[in-house]
């Protein structure tokens, strides 16, 4: 326990008070001096980071579409749909793959006059602007991430299937209940903590993790509409040189998470108490 | 029932369908990688008009990429055992030994989860300069260890829950010391979950680029995905070089995955399912 | 239980200390590469000596500078680029990093000459032959020689005039002429305009190939001098014409969708569009270009919109190397910059990789057409319109561009919302 702790306080927790320390100093002429709340003032008056942050929202919110999606997966594998064994090894191969190379590739995919338009062209829908149009591009990015990591909960998912007693599902097929009453009543309850853990492990993956992504997608474009936190860091310390500035966003941003991450443990734990 | 059978086949089209979208980003990798540049440019999608590999032994001679993958083999290698120990140590101790403070122990090591690397990498580096680890091997290894193992602590923490008190409790009357209980319950009971944090963290590790970049960034000291990241410059267009030097990175990863994948299969879950 | 917890922290850390002793030894070793031997060392930062067509450039300067100082060693470290300001923002930081280094000119480097050292008493020899100096310098003082010229001719594609009917060595003089040859070049099936606006790099290249034409000289040396008056129509005219030329269809599709780099460039390359402004230097430029369309690959000036304009090439420096301040040796350092600004290594520079070098002395007469164009427009250039502003004024004018673009935003808005920035600094 104590290198372990020893390596998180040096390497993590201190960088962080560093950090916030730094953040209440100047960027260019004022280098090193202290300037107060100054930093925190630009930050929360630049749109761009007020998006960053709505964004921040649109992820938590989008975060069971994230869960539902290999669940739902895992049931039809589980249930032994035609080829689930092909699709159990096939389905975590994108998990392999460093995000700026799937980025590199949605990005042909997905370009105006790519394949995936061409597609949508020969069945009669117009063409998407996938990663030109401010409306659609997040969910766009959001969407590759998914696909990117789908994997690993499909993974767990069917582990805690191999928990769930059999004789419940051929009862509800018995009783001659619908795949969604199936699901809702059985597996959802019998599943309660694989669910927990895949929603704390697919939040964190989509809090800390979307960065290699959305910087080879879009880089916080069109119009802006895609900046995350990190994103606005990263641009405010390379960039615009203003590593103060940056700083005081790393703050904002760690804050952020932990209340979210909060929330969620004691939400997570609420659950798990009446399981 | 002839309806349930429709049913299934209903949703293996799409299941089909997604199984085809993971394969096909590495297909058209590697239809990319065996191009020429011209070629690439003028039709991205066409199949290649030769089994030509030049651009991979191109891309393998360009920047001394087999030093660079001497220098991600020990790098990962080392992080990935410290962090096995270290993290198995702490799973332990948090999960079976009940001692003052265990409680924020382990809510500090999820706090220390919810920091994106992007917060802290400029006081990291500073920290790193401060103690002379920057550009050094030891330096990395650290760094990673410190990014990766509150997700190991987490995970081996969650897999150590699921064994019962009583086995612990066992091995004591039996005479075992703490110690004795790491080495004889903990290590053989934890072994498909290490195996599986191993090869995630493996996977975290080998894949990186940014940490890699800040904490080593002398040439000799590279590693291989930084290497092939530096394949593009600030313009570059010889895609397929830069393909070649992709699918020179990703291979090994894909082989110890596919060699492993029943033991990742096995070890993720372990932390959540029911004990 | 207290105890036992105690006898498990220190078993643990005894391991860790083991663990951390099976790790100390190949630290060690690559240990001694930083102690060094009798020989001083310069390490160099940059994102074009990993390519292969610079490899004799790379070569070239470094046997001029071996000549200089045979006791020196020189390391090069190519970064990816998308990394390369961050990065060194983290070495200025923490005070280690190379002594030399590459940096673009304009904004990226005047924001960073706190960290970098003057070089005007190493380089006064040089200050005649090359070209480009102001994009690396600040308050009198230069901080980068310059290795490549960076501008935005317009280039237009020769076959697809043949193709509409229209005469390939006569390209439009005026707007009007311009957008007549459109109109024959969309009936035969191309686009007037290859656009890629994704980054919101479009909008650079646009402002600054096009603007000495809407600009009046005066508008134009106002605005490099920092006089930039917003309110005038000329100005907002630029961004109009940005306008109209998208929702005419004359650019091609998804232009927000399209990145610059290198998709709008390929557009060009596979003959679906019959212009773009491109670059001078790096990639996009008549090189890349001839690769694809041979010699059909034509130059012309900025059309004329405004009466009384007076079309120019608008360049500046493009990138060059400075010696950073905390550098041991920064004698040695400085003699490496000019090794890398040689006659011979540029002129290497220029026939392996195609850019347009800052040495002026080089030799274009054997060059195809394009490059003599370009070259003989250099003596009447003027700096670039989109280098003049501040990093965070051009990042937002990228974004409502976009939004331009999109119909989101107004051309009015834009410009107010730009002459505010522009104004904040």
């Amino acid at each position: 326990m104590a290198p372990a702790v020893l390596i998180i306080v040096v390497l993590r927790l201190w960088p962080l008070l560093l950090g916030v320390n730094f953040s209440f100093t100047g960027d260019g002429d004022r280098n090193g001096t202290a300037v107060g709340f100054d930093n925190y003032v630009e930050l929360l008056s630049d749109p761009l980071f007020r998006t960053a942050l709505g964004n921040v929202g649109l992820l938590v919110v989008l975060l069971p579409v994230a869960v539902a999606i290999p669940g739902l997966l895992a049931t039809f594998i589980y249930l032994r749909v035609p080829g689930n064994r092909v699709y159990r090894s096939v389905y975590f191969f994108p998990a392999v793959l460093s995000p700026v190379i799937v980025g590199a590739i949605f990005n042909l995919i997905l370009a105006f006059d790519g394949p995936l338009n061409t597609l949508l062209g020969t069945i009669g829908l117009g063409p998407v602007d996938w990663l030109g149009d401010p409306g659609v591009a997040m969910f766009t990015v959001v969407g590759v991430h998914i696909w990117a990591t789908f994997g690993m909960a499909l993974v767990v998912f069917l582990a805690g299937f191999s928990t769930l007693d059999s004789a419940l599902l051929d009862a509800a097929r018995v009783d001659g209940a619908s795949l969604p009453q199936t699901i809702w009543h059985v597996i959802i309850p019998g599943l309660s903590r694989t669910i927990q853990f895949v929603f704390v492990t697919t939040m964190i993956g989509m809090l800390t993790s979307m960065f290699g992504l959305l910087y080879v997608m879009t880089a916080g474009g069109p119009e802006g509409s895609t900046y995350l936190p990190e994103f606005y860091i990263w641009t405010q310390q390379g960039q615009m040189n203003r590593p103060a500035l940056a700083s005081a966003a790393s703050t904002v941003l760690f804050l952020i998470m932990l209340v979210v991450g909060l929330a969620q443990m004691s939400v997570l734990r609420r659950a798990g108490r009446e399981d | 029932m002839p309806g349930k059978r429709l049913g299934r086949w209903a949703a293996a089209v799409p299941m089909a369908a997604l199984a085809l979208a993971t394969i096909y980003p590495l297909v058209f990798t590697t239809n990319v990688a065996m191009k020429t540049r011209r070629e690439y440019i003028l039709d991205r999608f066409s199949p290649a008009s030769s089994l030509q590999v030049d651009n991979i032994s191109a891309a393998w001679n360009s920047v001394g990429m087999a030093r660079y993958f001497a220098n991600s083999v020990i790098v990962v290698a080392f992080s990935v055992l410290l962090l096995l120990l270290f993290g198995s140590m702490a799973g332990f101790a948090l999960s079976q030994l009940r001692f003052r403070g265990s409680k924020v122990l382990f809510l500090g090591c999820l706090a220390a989860l919810l920091i994106p690397f992007q917060v802290i990498m400029v006081p990291l580096a500073r920290v790193m300069a401060d103690t002379g680890l920057i550009d050094t091997y030891p330096g990395l290894i650290l760094a990673y260890v410190a990014q990766f193992l509150p997700f190991t602590i987490f995970l081996m923490t969650s897999h150590y829950r699921t064994i019962p008190a009583e086995i612990v409790h066992a091995a004591r009357i039996d005479g075992n010391t703490t110690y004795g209980v790491y080495r004889r319950i903990m290590i053989p009971l934890g072994a498909p979950a290490l195996l599986s944090v191993g090869i995630l963290d493996t996977l975290f590790c080998w894949n990186d680029v940014l940490i890699s970049l800040v904490m080593m960034p002398s040439a000799e000291h590279r590693t291989l995905m930084v290497g092939v990241t530096s394949l593009r410059g600030q313009y570059s267009d010889d895609i397929p070089t830069f393909a070649s030097g992709v699918l020179i990175a990703a291979i090994p990863v894909l082989l110890l995955y596919l060699f492993l994948q029943r033991q990742i299969a096995d070890g993720v879950t372990a932390g959540s399912t029911k004990g | 239980m207290k105890q036992r917890t105690l006898w498990s922290v220190a078993l643990i850390s005894g391991l860790a200390l083991a663990g951390c002793g099976s790790a100390a030894p190949t630290g060690s070793s690559s240990g001694a590469s930083s102690s060094g031997a009798s020989k001083s060392k310069l390490v160099v930062w940059d994102w074009k000596s990993g390519d292969k067509n610079v490899a004799s450039y790379v070569e070239k300067a470094k046997a001029d500078f071996a000549k200089k100082h045979p006791d020196v060693t020189v390391e090069f470290v190519a970064q990816p680029f998308d990394q390369y300001y961050t990065l060194l923002g983290a070495a200025i930081q923490s005070g280690k990093g190379p002594d030399v280094m590459l940096f673009n000119g304009g904004g990226q480097i005047r924001d960073r000459v706190d960290a970098l050292l003057p070089l005007d008493e190493y380089v006064a020899e040089d200050k005649q032959r090359l070209a480009g100096w102001d994009a690396f310098g600040k308050d009198g003082k230069v901080y980068a020689a310059p290795v490549t010229l960076q501008g935005h001719p317009i280039y237009y594609n020769k076959a697809l005039y043949e193709k509409a009917g229209l005469d390939p060595e006569k390209p439009p003089k005026t707007w009007d002429e311009l957008m007549s040859d459109c109109a024959a070049i969309k009936k035969a099936g191309a686009k007037c305009f290859a656009l890629g606006n994704k980054e919101g790099i479009g909008i650079q290249f646009w402002l600054s190939g096009l603007g000495s034409g809407i600009l009046t000289p005066k508008e134009y040396d106002d605005w490099i001098a920092g006089k930039r008056d917003w309110a005038s129509p000329d100005v907002k005219q630029v961004f109009k014409l940005w306008k109209e030329v998208n929702d005419n269809g004359l650019n091609n599709d998804g232009a927000n969708s399209t990145a610059m780099f290198n998709d709008a460039f390929s557009v060009f390359d596979a003959g679906k569009a019959a212009h773009i402004i491109g670059l001078m230097s790096d990639v996009g430029h008549w090189k890349d270009f001839g690769e694809f369309l041979g010699d059909k690959v034509g130059v012309m000036q900025a059309p004329v919109v405004t009466a009384g304009a007076e079309p120019s090439l608008p360049y500046d420096g493009g990138i060059g190397y400075a010696v950073a301040k905390w550098t041991k040796d920064p004698k040695s350092a400085a003699d490496l910059v000019r090794s890398l600004t040689s006659t011979d290594a540029l002129n290497a520079f220029y026939t392996g990789a195609g850019a347009i070098a800052s040495d002026t002395t080089i030799d274009v007469s054997q060059a195809p057409p394009a490059v003599s164009t370009i070259v003989s427009q250099l003596k009447s250039g003027k700096p670039a319109l989109h280098v003049a502003l501040s990093s965070k004024t051009v990042d937002l004018m990228g974004r409502l561009s976009q939004k331009v673009l999109s119909g989101s935003a107004s051309v009015d808005e834009a410009v107010k919302q730009l002459a505010a920035s522009d104004r904040a600094g």
